[in-house]
């Protein structure tokens, strides 16, 4: 693993550093190995001192207790339905703005951007007493709409996919048009189909981001028929019962949704999050 | 004034393509912010609002809660900040010009924590802390400690979260950092060895200055995530013992959400609303150069 392909002597500082770094990586999955073996354990087990470092019985009967005792399905589908809305939202309403900004000639475009852009800095939550009252008046409380709708107001993606549209030459745009093509039309027949990777980047890091997002769906939701995946789970918490073993399984179902889209979509994690450090 | 109509027309459809966007920005974003700095100087009971003032931010200095708060945020913000610059870059710079599976297995140890919510990270964490039937305290028994129950004591509490939240997002940093190192151009390195430089030399004498930019934006974006910190706060230690554990984001929370103290909740938030305006404005300035 550690083979130097260059044939350059490997200094004793490195293969220390290197040994330092994958017993840490190792160490920092190992909360989440425990998560996982916990769930399986049955309800003494997972008390036992010593523990078993690997589960003796497996059983999913706290899974199956989350999903009958507790309304986990109801809370998987509101989460699945915000995060899914939201995201679908934030990309329609993003790749518009960012095509006029990239694209487009008009008045005021620049500090129309650079205001966008700012708030890219500002987390929603301090604001969360205003936004509140706003949800309240619109009557959004315990809707999953209030969850939804301030969180398609983020400059994020305008951000994000203005990036991939810039790396388009204007010609094309041009060319459609004396072609006779609309704007809308050259927009999305023509140049949204170039940028589908940015679409998809911005998708799986929007999803994931509202999918883990808490504060919020927490005060919104209050209602046993709106709380979300987090809010659910994190209630588990407060629950007397004390079995861990069941609230590791409520975790674990909040849990393997973001895994799966890691492993299947790591690339776009490299990607995504360095833009924003590369145009810094 | 065929130039002029054409004009008018570009003109009209930019703003229509940015209407959806401006106008929920306004709603969800701008708004608020004013709204916010309004609220802050009223006091509220449910419907009637009476104006105060400066007296909610008069009342909150003289709070030791909020002191408390403060200091505690300002804490985790200097420690995690810290920490995780110095691991990320350590870890980056050993790792970077590795082979690309080994490259690609570390960056997805590190980062897998940081895909999973902080909820669930938090939920972990509080069975692996239980005093009585935690692994952590199992352990520190056999070491024989003499405190094992690590959230319910204020000297340890303190510690304890800063190493959890470090640990749980230190992941985000490592791959900004690798993807930066990376594009590093290989003929400085070379130029250097030629020199005689060693791999110590050639990290601080060149990798990390070239890395600089991306330096500034993860030390930005971090201080601006641990100012918010909550949801470890929240389920963890509840802000305890004795409020030794509370920040400024579940401060604000309690008071517009426990204590129904809306116009005290605003303050707190007119007043953290300006700190990442003045902490972000590095950043956003290299940003505008860019454009």
């Amino acid at each position: 693993m550690l083979n130097n392909q260059n044939k350059k002597k490997r200094e004793p500082v490195d293969v220390i550093a290197n040994v330092i770094i994958i017993f840490f990586a190792i160490l920092n999955l190992f909360p989440l190995y425990w998560l996982f073996t916990s769930s399986l354990k049955n309800s003494s087990d997972v008390l036992k001192m010593p523990p078993d470092w690997f589960p003796k019985t497996l059983t999913f009967s706290n899974y199956v207790d989350v999903f009958q005792n507790q309304p986990a399905l109801r809370w998987t589908f509101n989460s699945i339905y915000v995060s899914l809305v939201t995201t679908i939202a934030v990309i329609i309403v993003s790749s518009l703005a960012a095509y006029a900004f990239s694209k487009l000639k008009f008045k005021g475009k620049n500090v129309i951007y650079i205001i966008f852009i700012s708030s890219l800095m500002v987390p929603k939550e301090v604001m969360i007493v205003p936004l509140f009252r706003i949800i309240q008046n619109l009557g959004m409380v315990n809707t999953l709409n209030g969850m939804i709708w301030p969180n398609v107001a983020t400059a994020f993606g305008v951000f994000l996919l203005k990036g991939f549209f810039d790396t388009i030459p204007d010609s094309l745009r041009e060319a459609a048009r004396i072609d006779g093509a609309g704007e809308f039309y050259t927009f999305y027949k023509i140049i949204l189909p170039i940028v589908k990777p940015g679409i998809g980047a911005l998708f799986i890091l929007n999803f994931v981001q509202v999918w883990n997002d808490y504060l919020w769906q927490l005060v919104v939701g209050q209602e046993e028929n709106t709380k979300t995946l987090m809010v659910g789970i994190a209630s588990l918490m407060q629950d007397l019962n004390p079995n861990f073993a069941y609230k590791m399984a409520g975790a674990t179902v909040a849990a393997v949704p973001m895994l799966l889209i890691f492993i299947f979509f790591q690339k776009y994690f490299t990607k995504g999050l360095s833009i924003g450090a590369e145009k810094g | 004034m065929k130039m002029n109509r054409h004009v008018l027309k570009e003109n009209l459809t930019g703003y229509l393509f940015i209407a959806p966007q401006l106008l929920l920005f306004l709603i969800f974003l701008v708004y608020p912010i004013i709204e916010g700095i309004r609220l802050s100087l009223y006091r509220i009971n449910y419907t009637n609002q009476v104006f105060v003032g400066f007296e909610n931010y008069q009342q909150l200095f003289q709070d030791p809660v909020f002191i408390k708060s403060t200091l505690n945020t300002v804490l985790f913000v200097v420690f995690i900040v810290a920490l995780t610059v110095i691991f990320a870059l350590f870890v980056s710079a050993a790792v970077f010009d590795k082979n690309a599976k080994y490259v690609s297995f570390i960056r997805g140890s590190y980062y897998i924590p940081v895909m999973v919510s902080m909820v669930v990270m938090s939920m972990v964490w509080s069975f692996l802390l239980n005093p009585a039937n935690g692994l952590i305290p199992y352990v520190a028994k056999q070491m024989e400690l003499s405190s094992v129950n690590f959230l319910g004591n204020p000297k340890t509490v303190l510690p304890v979260i800063i190493f959890i939240t470090f640990a749980t997002n230190v992941g985000q940093a490592i791959i900004l950092y690798i993807a930066s190192m990376i594009g590093v151009p290989k003929d400085l390195f070379e130029a250097a060895e030629v020199d005689g430089a060693n791999k110590l030399t050639i990290i601080f004498k060149i990798l990390i200055p070239m890395v600089k930019p991306t330096t500034v934006y993860i030390i930005i974006m971090n201080i601006i995530a641990v100012l918010k910190i909550f949801v470890v706060i929240q389920l963890l230690t509840g802000g305890g013992p004795n409020n030794a554990s509370t920040t400024l984001m579940y401060f604000l929370y309690n008071n517009a959400f426990k204590y129904n103290q809306l116009g005290v909740a605003s303050a707190v938030g007119v007043i953290m609303f300006l700190i990442t305006l003045v902490l972000s404005f590095p950043q956003l300035r290299s940003m505008f150069k860019k454009n």
